[in-house]
Formats: C-alpha cells, sequence, structure tokens
C-alpha cells in the first residue's frame, strides 16, 4: 500500500487519514460517502422487488394473504421497530459526538447500537420458534403447515421468510461491521484518523432501519 | 510491417510532451514489484485490470471449448456425436460462461480498470480495495460454476426458467445458481466503484464533456450494473429458495407464477445487453478517431446517446415474452420501445461512419475490428428490430435466428471490440508491440469465420429450425454442417491472437508512450504507464479528440 | 412460394397470414438494406479514400450539423415503425379469433404433445387439421413451459403449466409439415416434435371418422411410455430400481406371486398399469410401482397397451 499519511492537524481532533490516490480531503469525504448511498440504492432495489411481489399478492388475494398475515406476531414487530428506532438514535448521537471528537461516549453510543440491533435478532428468533411452534413454516418438508394448503398463503409465508431472513442477515452483517468498528473505534487517535468511517457506517446502519421500517407495514400492517 | 515502428517513434519526436522512451523501465507497474503477493493483493487497478484479463481469457477458452462440443454435435442431425442430455450441458456452459463470466465482465472489468483513471487523470479508482475485493468475489462465484460443471453440469439453459430449474432439471442448478448471484455481486461493485471515481476523481480541467466517450460508455454501463443486477440477484435468490426448500415464488405447484421469473431475469438480462454492447461502444469510440486522425463526430450526440441507451433499455424486457402469454397492450408497448432503441444505436453507427469522412486513416489491426464491429453490429441490431416486430417474432422466436442475432451483437460486436481494444491499447499495457501483419491476418481469419458460422443460422431460423435442439430435421444438415465449418476458420482466428500477443510479451518491440499518435490522457504517460499512472499532473485538454483539423493535409506515406 | 429443393431457403408458408409474414420480412429486409449498404459502401469508400498518404481534400468545416443528426436519428426510426405497425396488426389478429373456430386442446409435457379434437378423437406427436377452416388451438402444459411451434403457419405459442394460452389460424394449403416444442424443456426437448398434417374438409371428416383407429400407433404409444416414466424403471435407466423389462411381454405366460399362472394379455397390462399392487410377480421385489390410476386417460392407456403389445417389434427401434 502506498498510502501517503498525512496525518490530519494534530490541533484538530477528528478528520481522515487520506489515502494516496485522492487528491483532497474533501474528495476522499466525498468519495466514501456516495460509494455507501450507490451501494445502498443496490440494496434497496434488491428489496423493493420483494416487497412489490407481496403487495402484489395481497392485491390478487387480500383473503388468503390477510388469513396467513394474521398469524405473524405483530407485537413482536411492533416492539422490534422500536427497537430499531432506537438504534437508529444512538447511531446517530454516536455520528454527532464524533464530530465533536468525544470519543468515549461516541463508543458506548456504538455499543447500544449494537446491542438493540442483538436484541431486534433475539427478539426475531423469538417470533421464528413461535412459528415454528404453531407450524407455520411450509417451506419445512416434514412439518405439516398449519394453514389451509392455499397457495397464495402458502406465498406469502414464504415471502415473509424470505424477506425478514435477508433483513436479518443484513442486520448481522451490520452488527459483525459494527462490532470490529467500535473495537476499532476504541484505540486512542481513531477519530483523527478516521472519523468519516462512523459517518459512513451510519448510513448503512440507518438503511436497515429503513428497510425494517418499510417491511413492518407491508408485511404485518396492511394485511391486518 | 514497418510502418508503425518508423511512423510513430518519429511522432514521438515530434511531440515535445512525450517522454522519450526508455529502454529498461524498472519503475512501471509492470516491474515495480515482482512478488506473486504484489499480483495477488495489488490494489494497482492496473493490476487488477491484468487479474481480470487473464480470468475471462481463461473463461472464454471453457466458453469456446462448449461452442467447440455445440459445433460439433450439429454436423449430425440425428444426435449419433452426442446424448441429448451432453449436448443440452454443452450449450447451458456456454451460455453461463460465456455471458456471465466473459463478456459481462470482459470490457469493463479489464479496460474499463485499467484505463479510467488513467482517461480522466486520476492515479487510481476511488476504492482499490473494494476493487481487489470485486476480483475475487468474481473468482468465489466463478469456483462455484466451475465445480457444477465439474460435478456434472447443469442443463437449465443460461436463462434458467422456472419451473425446469426448479423442480424438474437433476442437475447441478444449485451450485450454478448460486455462482451466477455472487458474480452479480463482483459487477455491482466495480460498477459502484466506476461510478463514485467518475463521479469524485477527475483531473482539475476534467469536466463531463471533455470525458471521452469509453468514460461515458463505461459510466452508463455502471449505472446500470448499479440499477439492473440487484433484481437477478433477488430473482436468483428467490430461485434458490424455490430450489432448496420449495418456496414456490415460481412454482405453480406452490402457488407462484413461472412467468414473473421471466420478468425479473429479463428486466435485468435484458438492461445486461446493454451492459455487454456499451462498454465496445466506447472502444470503437475511441478507436476510429484514432485511426481516422480526426475528432469525433457529433460527439455530444454520441454521449448522450450512450446515457439514452441505458435509459431505454430498461423498458423492453417483455420483447423476450411475445409468445408467453403476455398481453396484447404490453406486447405492443415493448415492441414500440424496443424499436425505439434502434435510434441512439443509430447515432452512434452514423457519427462513427461520418468521422471516417475525410479523415487520414491508417488501416491497422484496432481499426479493421472497428470496421468490422460497426458492420456486424449493424446487422445485428437491426435483425433485433426484425425480432421486436411482433408478426415476425412470433414465428422466429427462439429459433436460430435468434442465435445468429445475438452472436452477431455479441461475438460480431462486442468481441470484435474487446479484441480492437486489446490491439489498440496492448503496447500501453504492456509496453510492447504486436506483430501488424499476425494481426491482421487474424483479423480476417475473424470476419470470415464468423459469417460463415453465423449466417447460415439466419436462414436456419426462417426456415423455422428451434434453438437448443441436440437432433434436428435432416433438410437443415447442409447450413449446419456449412456452420460448423466456419467455426473452425472462427476458432483459428481467436488461436492467432492468443500465440502472437503472448509472443510480443517477450519479443516485441518496445511500444512508445504513444505508438498511434492517439489523443486522451491515456498515451501521455509512459508504457507501461508508472504505478501512479502519471509523473505530473496530467494537462487536460481543452476539448476531447482534439485530433489536428486536416485542411488539405496530403498525409504522410504509408506502407 | 420456391419449391422445395435439397437446400431450402425459404419455408413453406400454409395460411394467407404466414404469406403477409413472409411479406413483412421481405419489405423490411428492403429497408434494412437501404439503411445499412450505404453505411457499409461510405465505410469501405471513405477508408480507400481517406487512406493515410491518399491525396484527398479533407477539409472539414466543422459545422455543429444538429440538423444531420437529428435527421439520422429519425428518418430511418419512422421508416422502421412502419414494420412495427404492419406487425402489430397481423401479431393482433391472431390473437382475436373469430367465433365459428373449431377449438382443438393441446397439452404438452415432457415430452410429448398431446392433441384433442373437438369430436373427442386425440392423438400424440401429430396434428391432422382441416384447410379453409379457422382452427383456434387452447394450449397448456403438465409440467414445465413448452411452446408449440407451427413454422408452416408462422406461429408459435406458450404451454403454460398454470393456464390456458391460445392461438388460431386458418390454413389454406394441404400438406405435412413439421411442428415442434420451440421452449427448452429439458433432456429430449429436440426430439418433442411432430408432423402437421393439413387436409381438405372432406379428408379430416374421413380422418376423423376411420383414420383414428390408427392413431393408437406404436410411435404414440411410445412417446407415452416415455413420458409416464414407465422407461425409467423397465428399460433400466433410473438406479436402483428392479422392473421387469417389458419388450415380449404381450402373450407370454407370467408367474403370479399367489401361484396362478396367466398369460399377460391386455386386459393384464392394462390391470396392472392401473393398479401393480394387484397380480403381484412371483418372485419379485420391492413393490415400487405407482398407480396410474386417474393419471393416464383411457386413450391414452390404448395407446400405452397397444405399444406394449408391438414392444418387441419396435423395441430396438425405440433405442435412441
Ligand atoms: C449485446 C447483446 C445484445 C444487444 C445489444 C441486443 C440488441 C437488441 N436486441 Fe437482442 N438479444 C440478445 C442480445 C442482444 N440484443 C440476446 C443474448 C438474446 C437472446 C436471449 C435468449 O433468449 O437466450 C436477444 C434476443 C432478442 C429478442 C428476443 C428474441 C426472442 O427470443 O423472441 C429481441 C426481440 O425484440 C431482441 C431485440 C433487440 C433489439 C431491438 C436490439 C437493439 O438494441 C438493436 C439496436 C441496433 C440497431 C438498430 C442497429 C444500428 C442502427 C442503424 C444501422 C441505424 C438505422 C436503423 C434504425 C434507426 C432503425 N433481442
Ligand atoms: C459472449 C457470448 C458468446 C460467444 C463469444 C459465443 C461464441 C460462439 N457461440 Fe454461442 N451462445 C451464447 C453466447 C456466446 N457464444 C449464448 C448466450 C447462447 C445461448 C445459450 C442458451 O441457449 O442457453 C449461445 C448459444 C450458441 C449456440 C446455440 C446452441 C443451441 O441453441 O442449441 C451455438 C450454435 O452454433 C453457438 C455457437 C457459438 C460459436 C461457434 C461461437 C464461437 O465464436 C466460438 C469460437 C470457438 C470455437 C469454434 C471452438 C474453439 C474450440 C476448440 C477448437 C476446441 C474444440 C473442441 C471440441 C470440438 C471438443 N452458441
Ligand atoms: C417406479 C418404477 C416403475 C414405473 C415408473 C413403472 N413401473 Fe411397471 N413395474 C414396476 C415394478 C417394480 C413391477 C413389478 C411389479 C410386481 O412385482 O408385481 C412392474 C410391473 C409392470 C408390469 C407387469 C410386468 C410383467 O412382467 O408382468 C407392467 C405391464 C408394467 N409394469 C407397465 C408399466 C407401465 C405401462 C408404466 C408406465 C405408465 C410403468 N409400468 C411404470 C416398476 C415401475
Ligand atoms: Cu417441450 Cu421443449
Ligand atoms: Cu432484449
Amino acid at each position: 500500500m502506498s498510502a501517503e499519511f498525512i496525518g490530519a492537524n494534530p490541533a484538530e481532533p477528528v478528520g481522515v487519514t487520506r489515502a494516496g490516490h485522492f487528491a483532497t480531503d474533501a474528495q476522499q469525504r466525498h468519495a466514501a460517502t456516495f460509494g455507501m448511498w450507490a451501494w445502498l440504492l443496490t440494496e434497496l432495489l434488491l428489496f423493493a422487488g420483494l416487497f412489490l411481489t407481496a403487495l402484489i399478492l395481497r392485491l390478487l388475494h387480500p383473503e388468503a394473504v390477510q388469513a396467513a398475515a394474521g398469524h405473524l406476531k405483530f407485537w413482536i414487530g411492533a416492539a422490534n421497530t422500536v427497537v430499531l428506532l432506537c438504534s437508529s438514535l444512538t447511531m446517530s448521537a454516536a455520528i454527532e459526538l464524533s464530530r465533536l471528537g468525544w470519543q468515549r461516549m461516541m463508543v458506548g453510543c456504538l455499543l447500544a447500537t449494537a446491542s438493540l440491533g442483538a436484541l431486534f435478532l433475539m427478539l426475531k428468533g423469538y417470533e421464528y420458534h413461535a412459528d415454528y411452534e404453531e407450524q407455520m413454516m411450509p417451506f419445512l418438508a416434514r412439518r405439516p403447515y398449519a394453514l389451509a394448503e392455499q397457495p397464495a398463503t402458502r406465498l406469502f409465508v414464504n415471502l415473509y421468510y424470505v424477506a425478514t431472513a435477508l433483513h436479518a442477515l443484513h442486520l448481522f452483517t451490520g452488527i459483525a461491521i459494527l462490532l470490529g468498528l467500535t473495537w476499532k473505534a476504541s484505540r486512542p487517535g481513531f477519530l483523527q484518523r478516521h472519523q468519516n468511517w462512523i459517518e459512513v457506517y451510519g448510513l448503512y446502519w440507518h438503511f436497515i432501519d429503513l428497510i425494517w421500517i418499510i417491511a413492518f407495514p407491508v408485511l404485518y400492517v396492511v394485511n391486518r | 510491417m514497418s510502418s508503425a515502428g518508423t511512423l510513430h517513434g518519429d511522432a514521438a519526436a515530434r511531440d515535445p510532451h512525450i517522454p522519450p522512451p526508455t529502454l529498461d523501465r524498472p519503475d512501471d507497474y509492470l516491474h515495480a514489484q515482482s512478488t506473486l503477493r504484489s499480483w495477488f493483493l495489488t490494489t494497482d487497478h492496473k493490476r487488477i485490470a491484468l487479474l481480470y484479463l487473464a480470468s475471462i481469457t481463461a473463461f472464454f477458452v471453457i466458453g469456446a471449448v462448449a461452442a467447440g462440443f455445440v459445433r460439433l454435435a450439429l454436423v449430425v442431425p440425428d444426435g449419433a456425436i452426442m446424448t441429448n442430455d451432453t449436448y443440452n450441458k454443452a450449450f447451458t456452459i456456454h451460455g453461463v460462461v460465456m455471458v456471465w463470466f466473459f463478456l459481462i465482465p470482459s470490457i469493463p472489468a479489464t479496460f474499463g480498470n485499467f484505463l479510467i483513471p488513467l482517461m480522466i487523470g486520476a492515479k487510481d479508482l476511488a476504492f482499490p480495495k473494494l476493487n481487489l475485493t470485486s476480483w475475487y468475489v468474481f473468482m468465489t462465484g466463478a469456483l462455484f460454476t466451475l465445480v457444477a460443471v465439474v460435478l456434472g453440469g447443469v442443463d437449465t439453459g443460461w436463462t434458467f426458467y422456472a419451473p425446469l430449474s426448479t423442480a424438474f432439471s437433476n442437475t447441478w442448478v444449485l451450485p450454478a445458481l448460486i455462482g451466477v448471484t455472487i458474480v452479480g455481486f463482483s459487477s455491482i461493485l466495480t460498477g459502484l466503484n466506476f461510478v463514485v471515481t467518475i463521479h469524485t476523481m477527475r483531473a482539475p480541467g476534467m469536466t463531463w464533456f471533455r470525458l471521452p466517450i469509453f468514460v461515458w460508455t463505461h459510466y452508463a454501463t455502471s449505472l446500470i450494473f448499479l440499477l439492473a443486477t440487484p433484481v437477478i440477484t433477488l430473482a436468483l435468490i428467490l430461485l434458490i429458495a424455490e430450489r432448496a426448500f420449495h418456496v414456490g415464488v415460481f412454482d405453480p405447484a406452490y402457488g407462484g407464477d413461472p412467468v414473473l421469473f421471466q420478468h425479473l431475469f429479463w428486466f435485468y438480462s435484458h438492461p445486461a445487453v446493454y451492459i455487454m454492447v456499451l462498454p465496445g461502444m466506447g472502444v470503437i469510440s475511441e478507436i476510429v478517431p484514432a485511426f481516422a486522425q480526426k475528432k469525433l463526430f457529433g460527439y455530444r450526440f454520441v454521449a448522450y446517446a450512450a446515457i439514452g441507451l441505458a435509459s431505454v433499455t430498461f423498458f423492453v424486457w417483455g420483447h423476450h415474452m411475445f409468445v408467453n402469454g403476455q398481453s396484447d397492450l404490453a406486447s405492443l408497448a415493448f415492441s414500440a420501445l424496443s424499436f425505439a432503441v434502434a435510434v441512439p444505436s443509430a447515432v452512434k453507427v452514423y457519427n462513427w461512419t461520418a468521422t471516417i469522412h475525410k479523415g487520414s486513416l491508417r488501416l491497422d489491426t484496432p481499426m479493421l475490428y472497428a470496421m468490422g464491429y460497426i458492420g456486424l453490429f449493424v446487422l445485428g441490431g437491426l435483425t433485433g428490430l426484425y425480432l421486436a416486430t411482433l408478426a415476425i417474432n412470433q414465428h422466429i422466436h427462439a429459433t436460430y435466428f435468434v442465435v445468429a442475432h445475438f452472436h452477431y451483437i455479441m461475438v460480431g460486436g462486442t468481441v470484435l471490440a474487446f479484441l480492437g481494444g486489446l490491439h489498440f491499447w496492448w503496447p500501453k499495457i504492456t509496453g510492447r508491440m504486436y506483430s501488424e501483419p499476425w494481426g491482421r491476418i487474424s483479423a480476417l481469419f475473424i470476419f470470415i469465420g464468423f459469417n460463415v458460422t453465423f449466417f447460415p443460422q439466419f436462414i436456419l431460423g426462417y426456415l423455422g429450425m428451434p434453438r437448443r435442439y441436440a437432433t434436428y430435421p435432416p433438410e437443415f444438415q447442409l447450413l449446419n454442417v456449412l456452420s460448423s465449418a466456419g467455426s473452425t476458420i472462427l476458432a483459428a482466428g481467436y488461436l492467432f491472437p492468443m500465440v502472437y500477443l503472448v509472443h510480443s510479451l517477450w519479443f516485441g518491440r518496445r511500444a512508445p508512450g504513444n505508438p498511434w499518435d492517439a489523443k486522451g490522457l491515456e498515451w501521455e504517460t509512459a508504457s507501461p504507464p508508472p504505478p501512479h499512472n502519471f509523473a505530473g499532473v496530467p494537462r487536460v485538454p481543452k476539448v476531447p479528440y482534439d485530433y489536428p483539423i486536416q485542411a488539405q493535409e496530403t498525409g504522410r506515406q504509408h506502407t | 412460394m420456391k419449391a422445395e429443393s435439397a437446400l431450402a431457403l425459404w419455408p413453406p408458408a400454409a395460411s394467407a397470414a404466414a404469406v403477409e409474414t413472409d411479406h413483412i420480412i421481405l419489405g423490411f429486409t428492403v429497408l434494412t438494406l437501404l439503411l445499412t449498404v450505404p453505411v457499409f459502401l461510405a465505410i469501405t469508400y471513405f477508408a480507400l479514400r481517406y487512406r493515410q498518404g491518399e491525396e484527398a481534400d479533407r477539409s472539414t468545416d466543422e459545422r455543429r450539423s444538429v440538423l444531420i443528426e437529428i435527421s439520422w436519428m429519425l428518418i430511418p426510426y419512422v421508416l422502421t415503425l412502419f414494420f412495427f405497425g404492419w406487425g402489430a396488426k397481423l401479431f393482433i389478429a391472431s390473437r382475436h379469433p373469430p367465433p365459428d373456430a373449431m377449438v382443438v386442446e393441446a397439452v404438452g409435457r415432457q415430452w410429448m404433445w398431446k392433441f384433442q379434437h373437438p369430436t373427442g378423437q386425440s392423438e400424440i406427436n401429430d396434428l391432422h387439421l382441416p384447410i379453409d377452416q379457422p382452427v383456434r388451438i387452447r394450449i397448456t402444459s403438465q409440467d414445465v413451459i413448452h411452446a408449440l411451434y407451427l413454422p408452416a403457419l408462422r406461429l408459435q405459442i406458450a404451454a403454460l403449466p398454470d393456464r390456458t394460452t391460445e392461438i388460431w389460424f386458418k390454413a389454406d394449403r394441404t400438406g405435412t409439415y413439421r411442428l415442434y416444442c420451440s421452449e427448452y424443456c429439458g433432456t429430449d426437448h429436440s426430439v418433442m416434435d411432430g408432423n402437421l398434417t393439413l387436409m381438405t374438409q372432406a379428408e379430416y371428416q374421413d380422418w376423423l371418422t376411420h383414420g383414428h383407429a390408427q392413431q393408437s400407433n406404436v410411435a404414440a404409444g411410445r412417446a407415452l411410455y416415455e413420458s409416464y416414466g414407465c422407461a425409467g424403471c423397465h428399460d433400466g435407466a433410473v438406479a436402483g430400481v428392479k422392473a421387469p423389462g417389458l419388450a415380449g411381454l404381450y402373450g407370454r405366460a407370467v408367474h403370479l406371486a399367489d401361484g396362478r399362472t396367466i398369460t399377460a394379455d391386455a386386459d393384464y397390462i392394462r390391470a396392472k398399469i392401473l393398479n401393480p399392487n394387484e397380480n403381484r410377480l412371483a418372485g419379485g421385489g420391492k413393490q415400487v410401482m405407482p398407480s396410474f390410476r386417474g393419471v393416464i386417460r383411457p386413450d391414452d392407456l390404448d395407446r400405452l397397451v397397444g405399444y406394449l403389445k408391438a414392444t418387441d417389434r419396435v423395441a430396438e427401434g425405440a433405442q435412441r
């Protein structure tokens, strides 16, 4: 690696280390943020296809979908929405603190964010378990499916699992990255060198929230 | 062949800002470091481009051998050479490998990677590590697909239509699907890197309308990567879930709809054909002005046409499904929109022709490929319009007419552009000149071999020979034999460059910085370029393609 | 149309719509030539005329030629739109059958076609139809996606597993033409083909009343035999299944598990297919053959039995 380490002005507590191929700090920050937005756009498109399919299914077969959606654990979903909203809050706080250079409090907020994310996954896991007990998993070949064997309900329930599992996978990766980031961010001098990592990561975290905030109404609410 | 040497040697001497070629350049990007590690962990966009070049060449060979099997089997009508099953696996591997592991990454991942930073005057792409990651992602996907092939192959066709792929095929569909899904991420990462680079990394003075067309077409391509690839990723994830867990989005037995898969597939794969053709158009737009020594005609129109193509292409996917129970209204709309795609394509073709007009032409290998490209792309494109005509489609859908159509564009078009670009930038990439006579001979072989192989397929298609047929009625044998014979000429034409290009790496003449007298920032640095591309801050011209206006010039002596 | 020769360059057309399709493509080809030949000629001419070193007037006036650009965008486009319209008209017409059309039901399955005539007769892979009579084909599939392709009529239509699609035509030329499956559907996609025989109304009526008996022919039975998976077990393709070979079975003595010995006649074979658990064979292994009751329709069962009757005759011919 041939990065020229032009350390940020030591008088200034926050900043970025410029990689050798960028001409200015501003260019590097712009590129990083822009890149994350572009990535999130592709992710949004990925989920959009699923949500669209679910909505179309709902339009085509309203009763069947409602019958299936009635078995979703609305209150767990709602609680999870709140959990994720709180985590967004702590993430925003971490970003603000990183800008101010308050490293310790920022690390605290990052840890809080990760724990809230983990809480979400735990609740989700519990929800899946409850579904399993209720025989609500039509793709498990050896387990009878509790609802009427109607193609549309089956399809809706399956879509629900694909969408939530994909979201959970994103959240899981998000937490893993976040923990690694927190570990790095707790080192002295981190904010002088990589403050923008926190900003860019924050975009990703908010995005995961956003997906859930679309998923919750599309899967749980409109079908009630 | 002496023209390139003396001519361009003195061209280099006349141009003061080109540094004199040094014979021993330990400092260029190829020689700066030489450990294996320095290649496999490199973040230099130029080295990553070479990693890609090596891998896609390997995949081209795999795909071509599969094509060889296909053409071999079709020499006889009754399937005596190959069982139906083997044949089906051969064309599936051929399609999958050629599309996803060769053609889609071909020009963007090699020349795009190599040239975009050079052309915009940057030291590297915005995210060098991501760039390396994308190559590893690509190789991971490739591994899965190769595993599928080694274990016994796949027989679904490259289109993976449900429910054949989800419930009925007994072959290794899952690893192949996973491989293709993973490769999609590699495309996304490459596209993302390009978009961010083009937006944020341009040298001072390099405004949008000073960008070479090559960069414009790659920008358009990257947009398609970003906007369309997620959809195929989703479709493939659902297909995998369906095959593995019977999730049932596409299988009527589980309440799904197989036509939905076709919609999702073509929503990506039609734009994907512009992923395959736009970068080639970019290459041609560089070669033609350089060898005509004339400014590109209608620069802005050509640039807008790239963006136009990238936009309209998202709204024509239904033309693959005219006979698949699509509603009449949808068919009408998709047909009409497909005709509209012809407009930006026409802009490009006519502007290239106009560029040649009153230029000062050199018919070196890259230019021969470029001219071949224009001819074959036009034929392929116009037969695309035949296919887009509803009543005609009803007859030639899924026949060899379609096969001929897309080989004219993909092989006659993009592969020729790829080869043209390879010869054009070979001196820049390797610092060596290739053998010009051999270059011209193989261009000729490819052009003739190609037409003998694929023109008969237009006739076969109109006569009604369906595609993906391991056996066929005897009355089609003559044309099939002709086509197979042509493919051997074509194979020879592909083989030559593999030999003489490699040979030139050791025995070729050293290339000067700008052997073609071409304009563009990539020619202002040494060949091969130093690790950080430019010695100083590159000089951005006022306009792109600022070739001298050839007033009454009579030109220099050619061979 | 041109006479058919060894190297046919044009397919026979058996309906007015097919002839019109040919006209569209011919017209389009003329236009294509108009649009491309100038480009090709220009490139070649420029390449020679303005070759470096060639004496030529290279003065250009660098005009921003928006007018040229617009015209070469729009003129070809508008010209081609004419063919869009013509093609669309013909296509839409092929989707809207006249009310007096006779209806043929078609079913695709891996890897055979079955056609059912309005009078009840059915046939496998081959299709006999009258000319001068609008015919509507309603088509569906029992497994994957197939497509019925009738090149002489310039028509094709997909057979989808979950729904019925349809197409109609009015043929006007007798003769025997090919029909194919044109949507890739797995291993034997390329042998899912047959003949389309177009005949006069009188011939068709005659075929319906007298010819139908020949329809339970051996080839049709063979197609069923493969399509319903009999070949998989009985010809040893599926590993691990020990099923008796069926060549030469008809008329032979069969030893049953309960000690009886009976002659394998048509009734025995029929009963065995419908209920394999009855009349268990002596020394038979595990009985794995599924019951085909309600799966194979009576007319197909006849064909299947007909094929098994003849199976010794065609066994080697059927080997692919
Ligand atoms: C690089 C790849 C590529 C490209 C660029 C194109 C370009 C086009 N394609 Fe093609 N196509 C494929 C690859 C490609 N295609 C593949 C792989 C398939 C088969 C997939 C499968 O089933 O396996 C396919 C199949 C396919 C079909 C479906 C066939 C079927 O299965 O029934 C159709 C139907 O409309 C079609 C149409 C078109 C059109 C209208 C264009 C247009 O973009 C062409 C525009 C270009 C021109 C028109 C020529 C230049 C212009 C002029 C010379 C100016 C004068 C002309 C006018 C202004 C009109 N293509
Ligand atoms: C980039 C894309 C690309 C490229 C470069 C090619 C290149 C070639 N293709 Fe391919 N082709 C596709 C993309 C491409 N194709 C796609 C997407 C399909 C559809 C698949 C599907 O239906 O799912 C297809 C389908 C396809 C078919 C139709 C199969 C069918 O429908 O049944 C045929 C038939 O001739 C064919 C031929 C060729 C030939 C001769 C070449 C030549 O250019 C290749 C030249 C090479 C050789 C001629 C062989 C060299 C090898 C040797 C010398 C070794 C010989 C070995 C033996 C004989 C064992 N291709
Ligand atoms: C899954 C495997 C399997 C399939 C599929 C299958 N069979 Fe069988 N078949 C068997 C076995 C096993 C037996 C021996 C049964 C017994 O032991 O009684 C048998 C027996 C028979 C017999 C009696 C043979 C004799 O020697 O008397 C006939 C006739 C027959 N099958 C016809 C068919 C036909 C027709 C089909 C397709 C429509 C078919 N089978 C499909 C496994 C199969
Ligand atoms: Cu049925 Cu192809
Ligand atoms: Cu298309």
